[in-house]
């Protein structure tokens, strides 16, 4: 049994309804902060108001759902699957951040995600992640002339 | 298609000449210019212009060209600041957008925290009123913003942005109040073309080169130019010319990192100089429709600061500055 | 005719072996280039146009226009495939070909999708070498108020992507608008939510949302996924050619497609998103089988691929009779121009005709050549499916990082765009439909903008809406739009009620 039948109060739904609460303060909060300088017509803060009510609304609506006889499946989820894509995602965010250039983020992004996959070849994997790393970096610094981020690496090859 | 031929023949002897002049004189110079901005755009291809050309005349041996979108190129700029302190490989191509973003964005730096190097070009702004406009002339229009300003509906280009600080510099030449200046802002040149031929507007401003077509074509009316002096091959008069004391130049400039100085800054003067004194440049502008308005660092560095102070007052006075 | 004679005279040009090469080359470019997630055919042509310099301006147009129609062409076979639309305007192509691509018939979805795109491009490009001029002078009179009621229309037919539940799809709405407004506003230039982070100012970036809440978010969803149930795409199931059925469902909504596509994607600020919404909502309403809507039918794909191209060749409109660039890529082909100190306008059919001429009968050329480029290639396309899953989300998630670093090499947009990953994640686990987010983020400032531009120029008066009739026939279409289906629905149940 990897599907479970969501008993009423929904907690999804009352999670959601706050975070669009939230959402509806910030934007009002920002909303009010702003110096009002149309000089003719709506302010730019008009649209803001609009977005933020409607949110309260939507949030409202998520409240009355959620004591409502539901029965959303939420099936169960692999969080390690999940946890090796993140650690992918964040080896590119990373290696961008900290100036280790492009091919390192690419690589790590392939190798992390195809273990997210079940892939048990990691080694493999990182070869084939920097390969393809390469050939878009030289394709953009080399046919293209646009610069992706450099790292050691790259300023060593070329 | 001769026209063509001509140019096609011209660029491809140009490249021939560019490629023999760059082997054999290669100076020692690795530079990479930072664009502010997105690929395409016209800091972009003045950053670009400059790499082809510093690498034919052989000024640079190599020369990257590094984008840095954003935030009408405070983005860029901010990320200048710091990684080109003190560099002697670095550059960085600009314009009087990145003046009026740096003020309107309250960014933290400005274009007086960086080391000019040469102003390069500059383009006029032109002011136009549609064709069947019963306004014929800039004085009709000063007479029309005086009598209702709320009703003289102005389009141009982005907010604070150089053909907003046009409009608003010919409202307060008329005598009315600048910041109650009914200025609908577009994206850009082309979207509020089709305002203006639509005939949704009074009247409206942009880069000269922009608009060429339709005021060549008689489908707008072109009132004056904002360059200080007469331009050939543009029928419109410059404001100055026409009795107003106004001028506003759309410039573009290089410049370097903070604290640049001594030799690597008489190296990097040097190659951009040698640059913008080449033949290869010179055909370059033509070829893009840009008016050289060089003028060398010291000239720069005054004109940058004399900028950035009216660029203020006006944006003040506009209410998009504090 | 005049224009009969300078078309034939656009064909001797074009058909030049070295200008068919260009147009080979610039299509070759612009498929593979739409291929890729994220990066999108306007970036392409950008980085091309110094490489360009070098030939003559007919040969590198030409392959602009190349580029230009194989991108629309390419960045509907990933969203067909791979539920990761390439750009914007194939969101909606996204909805209904990977359904059908997960059933196996990827290969229908892909050949209606091509054909389509054919007959559009077809089509539209006698519109644009025909009524251009005419064309334009009607597109240039649509004011704020025109452009507020089609933004009207386009709203309302949003629903028709909500899926099971209305609340759940107005909540992505409502997401999409709240990302539209971040950003420097254009009228006034004051920053919303930008939470004082520079990088925020520009806005978010479609293509960014795009890819984060369909690329990444997928493939977090299906990594979570494939430990219970593993899930592997049917690459081919029953014929991979159109069936008769096929045939006979498509050519309708082609024309459909067609019809609305061209004339917005001639509006200066029109684009190639809301006719593909449009036309989605069009077909799913005169389906004769509707219960397939959600499920893989095929009229939501040849419908909104023929309008994304047939308004990729509207754009071309005010392009060259306005010199008005109406998308980012049509931007760059005027940079294009510009660098041969053509200024493209009123005056560049009468001054360079024979350039034009030549454009135009390349488009031609670049056409045909693209239907028979990817009429073989959708059985290579679909055996992409066959790449083992751990290879082919590892590949789709480099080519979505490198997209986004590609057009801006900056850490925050790295990190909206995994940001938007998970947000995509979350929605499909707890049953939100994505599409709308997305038509959130394009809609939403389109229509502040004609708001508040047009409450600017009446000086605040809002009855300017209803004093124009145009805007006044648009805002009563989209009123009964939304009304009519509660009437019908009533009715229904009244009907029920008395049997």
């Amino acid at each position: 049994m990897f599907e479970k039948i969501m008993k009423a109060p929904n907690r999804p739904a009352l999670v959601i309804a706050l975070a669009l609460f939230a959402m509806a303060a910030v934007t009002y909060w920002d909303a009010s902060r702003m110096a009002a300088r149309a000089t003719y017509g709506m302010n730019a803060s008009a649209a803001s108001y609009f977005v933020c009510l409607f949110f309260v609304v939507l949030g409202l609506g998520h409240v009355v759902s959620a004591f409502q006889a539901a029965s959303i499946e939420v099936e169960d989820i692999d969080m390690k699957a999940i946890g090796w894509v993140a650690l992918a995602l964040a080896g590119l965010i990373g290696s961008i951040w900290l100036g280790a250039g492009f091919v390192l983020g690419s690589t790590l992004l392939f190798a992390f995600t195809a273990r997210a996959f079940g892939r048990r070849a990691l080694l493999v994997d990182l070869v084939i992640g920097a390969l393809m790393g390469l050939v878009i970096f030289l394709l953009f610094n080399k046919l293209l002339s646009l610069a992706l981020p450099q790292g050691p690496l790259e300023r060593a090859l070329f | 298609m001769r026209n063509f031929l001509k140019i096609a023949i011209g660029l491809a002897a140009l490249t021939g000449a560019a490629l023999q002049a760059g082997a054999s004189t290669a100076g020692d110079l690795e530079l990479t210019i930072t664009a502010p901005a997105g690929a395409g755009g016209g800091w972009d291809s003045a950053a670009r212009s400059l790499q082809e050309v510093m690498m034919a005349t052989g000024e640079a041996r190599s020369v990257q060209v590094v984008n840095v979108p954003g935030a009408g190129g405070t983005v860029g700029l901010a990320q200048f600041v710091g990684s080109a302190q003190g560099s002697s490989d670095q550059l960085l191509v600009a314009g009087i957008t990145l003046v009026g973003a740096s003020i309107s964005n309250a960014s933290p730096v400005d274009l007086t925290q960086v080391t000019p190097i040469a102003r390069l070009t500059g383009d006029p702004l032109v002011i136009v009123v549609p064709k069947d406009s019963p306004i014929k002339s800039i004085e009709e229009l000063l007479a029309a913003v005086k009598k209702d300003v709320a009703t003289t509906i102005w389009v141009g280009g982005s907010a604070g942005g150089a053909d907003h600080i046009l409009a608003a510099l010919v409202t307060k030449a008329a005598g009315a109040d600048p910041s109650k200046i009914n200025y609908v802002a577009y994206s850009g040149g082309g979207e509020a073309l089709a305002a203006m031929l639509g005939g949704q507007a009074t009247a409206g401003v942009s880069g000269y080169g922009e608009w060429e077509g339709q005021i060549k074509s008689g489908d707008l009316r072109a009132l004056a130019i904002s360059y200080p002096e007469p331009i050939d091959g543009i029928e419109a008069k410059p404001l100055k010319v026409q009795g107003l004391d106004i001028e506003l130049v759309n410039w573009r400039g290089i410049f370097a990192g903070p604290n640049v100085e001594g030799k690597d800054l008489e190296a990097l003067k040097a190659a951009v100089d040698n640059t913008v004194k080449s033949q290869q440049w010179k055909d370059l502008i033509k070829a893009r429709g840009w008016s050289d308005y060089y003028a060398p660092a010291d000239e720069f560095k005054g004109f940058i600061a004399s900028e950035t102070d009216r660029v203020r007052t006006i944006l003040t006075s506009i209410g998009l500055a504090k | 005719m005049d224009a009969i004679n300078f078309l034939i005279h656009g064909f001797a040009l074009a058909i030049q072996p070295s200008n068919l090469i260009f147009a080979a080359i610039g299509v070759f470019i612009g498929t593979a280039v739409g291929v890729l997630p994220g990066i999108g055919p306007a970036l392409t042509v950008a980085l091309l146009l110094p490489v360009t310099f070098k030939l003559d301006p007919g040969g590198s147009l030409i392959m602009f226009a190349g580029i230009y129609y194989g991108g629309m062409y390419g960045g509907s076979t990933t969203a067909i495939l791979l539920n990761t639309p390439g750009e914007s305007a194939a969101v909606v192509t996204a909805l209904e070909g990977n359904k059908m691509a997960r059933a196996g018939r990827g290969g229908p979805a892909l050949a209606t999708a091509a054909i389509g795109s054919f007959v559009a491009a077809l089509i539209a490009t006698v519109g644009l070498a025909f009524v251009a001029p005419f064309l334009v002078k009607v597109a240039v009179k649509f004011a704020p108020w025109d452009y507020f009621g089609l933004m009207l229309i386009a709203f309302v037919t949003v629903s028709a992507t909500f899926g099971s539940s209305p609340l759940r799809g107005l909540t992505s709405l409502a997401f999409g608008l709240w990302l539209g407004l971040m950003g420097l506003d254009q009228l006034t230039g004051q920053a919303r939510l930008t939470f004082g982070v520079p990088q925020l100012l520009d806005g978010v970036e479609v293509t960014t949302l795009a890819v984060g809440l369909f690329a990444i978010g997928e493939a977090l969803y299906v990594a979570g996924r494939h430990l219970f149930k593993p899930e592997k795409p049917i690459p081919v199931k029953g014929s991979i050619w159109m069936t008769k059925e096929d045939w006979s469902r498509s050519w309708k909504p082609w024309l459909r497609g067609t019809a609305v596509g061209f004339p917005i994607g001639a509006l200066p600020a029109g684009g190639a998103e809301i006719p593909t919404f449009l036309s989605y909502t069009m077909e799913r309403k005169l389906s004769r089988k509707p219960e397939e809507f959600g499920s893989g039918a095929i009229e939501g794909v040849a419908g909104p691929e023929a309008a994304n191209n047939a308004s990729a060749a509207g754009t071309l409109v005010p392009l060259l009779t306005l010199g008005l660039p109406t998308s980012a890529t049509a931007a760059v082909m005027l940079a294009g121009f510009q660098q041969y100190n053509i200024q493209p306008g009123p005056l560049l059919f009468a001054q360079h005709a024979d350039l034009v001429w030549g454009l135009v009968a390349s488009l031609f050329i670049a056409n045909v050549m693209l239907l028979v480029l990817n009429l073989p290639l959708v059985g290579l396309w679909v055996r992409l499916l066959a790449i083992p899953l751990p290879w082919l989300y590892g590949g789709i998630l480099v080519f979505a990082a490198m997209g986004t670093i590609a057009a801006n090499p900056s850490v925050v947009e790295l990190l909206l765009l995994v940001g938007f990953g998970v947000v995509g994640f979350l929605m499909r686990r707890y049953d939100y439909p994505v599409a709308p987010a997305v038509v959130g983020l394009i809609l939403g400032p389109l229509a502040d903008n004609a708001l508040r531009r047009s409450l600017q120029m009446s000086l605040g008066d809002p009855t300017v809406f209803l004093k124009h009739p145009s805007s006044a026939i648009m805002i009563a279409i989209a009123a009964i739009a939304l009304v009519l289906p509660f009437l019908f629905k009533g009715l229904a149940k009244f009907r029920q009620d008395e049997d």
